[in-house]
């Protein structure tokens, strides 16, 4: 029972990474932008599909994929920013509604590019960390584990300690304010849009050989970020990471123990709960980042 | 008069429902064609999204069945021949964009058969095949009810063959007496579940726990296989998982150090899967579609014309993606030529009653005959033999074919009783 424990600790610990890497980074939009991203999922989809492009088709390494895969997606965020959301600035409705359309142009180019199938990418390691007969980890998982640690930690190091950081974090909270002290609203934006997407991305890259690359793999991904972030809190970056945390646990172990289909509704009431108790989220208010 | 009517047989409801069909009937297209044009055939599946595996690859197939077709001159009705032309339309397994593509098809492009992959996707078009009788097939028998005439199960007898699978793997390694089994909780996995039941039940293999059932839309599975590993089962069932869900559930098994035996509906692309494994891992797994380069299927029991050569055509046209269902609809297509060639017409009554004609079939894996009124209502599913196909080396192999009906006549009881628990029985499915 411990190993199924221990191993079960294990497996929450990876979703954590991943969905957090993909959370934070959506809260970091929302928080600067004022934008429910919804082509968030994609920007995932289009990391891992920058994998199978450079890595299981040109044969390039993987680790210069993912490098790559996190580079094109925060460009593909910056385009977004001028195209979409910059004109959309006083209209948050149309920003979103503008994402969901370019959610729909990002699968449609990834179904023309790539086809309609699974994409097959050869495995970067089968190397795998035994603890016990019973109780393991893929390296690749660990890739993905100590990748979101260090992008994350450099994310708070960025935010509470450099001027960026602090533009960005002002202009969260008051935009107006922030822009007579002489801060760029519209390059702070950019950084946001930058970063924001370049985390789905590279968590894209990073756990494309682990799952079924295809244009509609974004689908799930935003789904269990939104829980996230209205558990954590929209607008709260540790509230995200804490979150992704708590919902990786509660559903790999209830899918462990009880069944995934239960996980889900679990997930779900979980949001439930948060938003009947503490309708703001666990951490703080909407205007946070 | 109509009381008459009603005592020889005619319940209000069907009465209903043929004025229904008569009226709409009346103001649908003519299905009649004029010499030389082409003859439409409607393609109503996934072709994109997680399920197109079992849409696009078919699709692929029919094309290239046609180029044969008509390279030899078309099929030939009483008016003459007629080249044969595929119109396709993507239901993204969406039941309401499958009912749209239905009625399209119906209605703008003026189909004289529609094949569907069915599943989550039939009860959408039913009542679009009701109104209009138009002659419809699906791969999945489970979607057949006495209330749907029109809808054929010729090609794919999912998932009533997967006993076959099952009793070969009993036979082979009598010393495997655990399971587990997973599956997506939809209308592919519930009633393959309930076949895997019956059969495990039927040779004594004892299913650990209930089976696993997951959200299609789930990414990861190191936890269900996590949680499948603790029972230390001999045998891991994938029951009808997409590939989607196969490789990295076989993967996750690979990387958890499983050393048992494995069963799944399909394996298709293997060749990956053993890309992300090993060739010592993927040995002996247990599956149901064969390639068709395989040598037994140039036997004298085979229905399909040139199987060894269509799979050439097709792997030199689409390399590396032959699937389960790429000779599929294929196949259901040489059943309606045959049949459309006997009536002499493409009329959907006419080609069904030839096709259906003394109660048997030429079936793609040997002579079959139309079977399933205890488990669908009406005996609209093809059944015969079916192949059982393994991994050996890296290569799919025909181990041998199964009699799906024999196996029936033993054990339909548990069958039934499974498929009763899951409300998959006919008159269960809403």
């Amino acid at each position: 029972m411990l190993d199924l424990l221990a191993q079960t600790g294990l497996n929450a610990i990876y979703a954590a990474s991943y969905i957090s890497l993909v959370a934070v980074g959506l809260v970091l939009i929302f928080g600067v932008m004022g934008v429910i991203n919804f082509a968030h999922g994609e920007l995932f989809m289009a990391g891992a599909y920058v994998v199978v492009a450079v890595y299981a088709d040109m044969h390039l390494p993987f680790f210069i994929a993912v490098v790559v895969g996190l580079l094109f997606v925060g460009c593909l965020g910056l385009l977004m920013e001028r195209a979409l959301f910059r004109p959309l600035r006083d209209n948050p409705l149309g920003g979103l509604v503008a994402s969901i359309g370019f959610l729909m142009i990002l699968q449609a180019l990834a179904s023309m590019g790539f086809g309609v199938r699974m994409e097959f990418i050869p495995p970067v390691t089968q190397h795998v960390i035994w603890f016990t007969d019973s109780i393991s980890i893929p390296l690749a998982r660990v890739y993905v584990i100590v990748a979101a640690v260090l992008l994350l930690s450099a994310l708070w190091y960025f935010l509470k300690r450099t001027r960026f950081g602090w533009a960005l974090r002002a202009s969260a909270q008051d935009p107006q304010a922030a822009e007579l002290q002489g801060i760029s609203i519209a390059q702070t934006a950019r950084i946001a849009m930058f970063i924001g997407a370049g985390l789905a991305g590279i968590a894209g890259a990073l756990t494309a050989p682990l799952v079924s690359v295809n244009p509609h793999m974004g689908h799930s991904v935003i789904v269990t970020a939104f829980i996230v972030i209205i558990v954590g809190g929209v607008g709260s970056l540790e509230g995200a990471i804490i979150a992704s945390v708590v919902y990786a646990f509660v559903h790999t172990f209830v899918t462990t123990f009880y069944g995934g289909v239960i996980a889900d509704i679990t997930g779900l009431s979980l949001m439930l709960l948060v938003l009947i108790v503490k309708p703001t989220g666990l951490f703080g208010s909407a205007d946070r980042a | 008069m109509i009381s008459k009517l009603m005592a020889a047989g005619l319940s209000r409801r069907t009465f209903l429902k043929s004025t229904a069909i008569t009226a709409v009937g009346a103001s649908l297209p003519s299905m009649s064609l004029a010499a030389g044009e082409p003859i439409k055939i409607g393609f109503l599946a996934p072709l994109t999204g997680a399920v197109a595996a079992w849409g696009k690859p078919g699709l692929d197939g029919c094309q290239i069945w046609a180029e044969r077709v008509n390279a030899a001159g078309g099929i030939e009705l009483s008016d003459g021949k007629h080249p044969v032309e595929f119109v396709s339309y993507d239901n993204e397994y969406d039941p309401a964009k499958a009912r749209t593509g239905a009625t399209k098809m119906i209605r703008e492009d003026g189909v004289s058969f529609i094949m569907m992959l069915g599943g989550d996707t039939w009860p959408g078009v039913q009542p679009v095949a009701d109104k209009t009788g138009m002659l419809f097939s699906t791969l999945l028998p489970s979607d057949l009810s006495p209330d749907s005439t029109t809808l054929l199960a010729p090609a794919e007898v999912h998932p009533i063959y997967l006993v076959t699978g099952v009793d070969y793997l009993a036979d082979t390694y009598p010393d495997a007496k655990t399971a587990v089994i997973c599956a997506q909780d939809d209308a592919l996995g519930l009633p393959s579940v309930a076949t895997y039941l019956a059969a495990f039940e039927a040779r004594g293999i004892e299913v650990l726990g209930e089976p696993l059932l997951f959200d299609p839309a789930t990414t990861d599975f190191a936890p269900i296989v996590t949680r499948m590993l603790s029972s230390n089962p001999d045998i891991i069932c994938l029951d009808t998982c997409y590939s989607d869900y196969v490789h990295p559930i076989c993967e996750q098994l690979f990387q958890q150090g499983y050393a048992g035996k494995l069963i799944s509906a399909t394996a298709d692309f293997y060749d990956q899967m053993i890309a992300k494994t090993s060739k010592e891992f993927m040995e002996g797994f247990i599956f149901q579609f064969p390639d068709f380069d395989d040598p037994a299927l140039a036997g004298d029991n085979i229905n399909f014309e040139d199987a060894n050569g269509f799979y050439e055509a097709y792997a030199e046209r689409h390399p590396g993606e032959w699937g389960a269902v790429s000779w599929e609809y294929a196949s259901i297509m040489d059943l309606w030529k045959a049949a459309a060639e006997k009536a002499g017409s493409a009329d959907p009554d006419a080609v069904m009653a030839a096709m259906k004609e003394g109660g048997t079939g030429k079936h793609a894996f040997g002579d079959a005959k139309w079977w399933g009124t205890e488990l669908f209502g009406i005996d609209n599913a093809l059944v015969g033999d079916w192949p059982v196909v393994v991994i050996e080396n890296g290569k799919a192999v025909i181990k041998g074919f199964k009699s799906i009906p024999d196996w029936y006549d033993q054990h339909g009881d548990l069958l039934i009783k499974h498929m009763q628990t899951y409300n998959q029985m006919y008159d269960q499915r809403g």
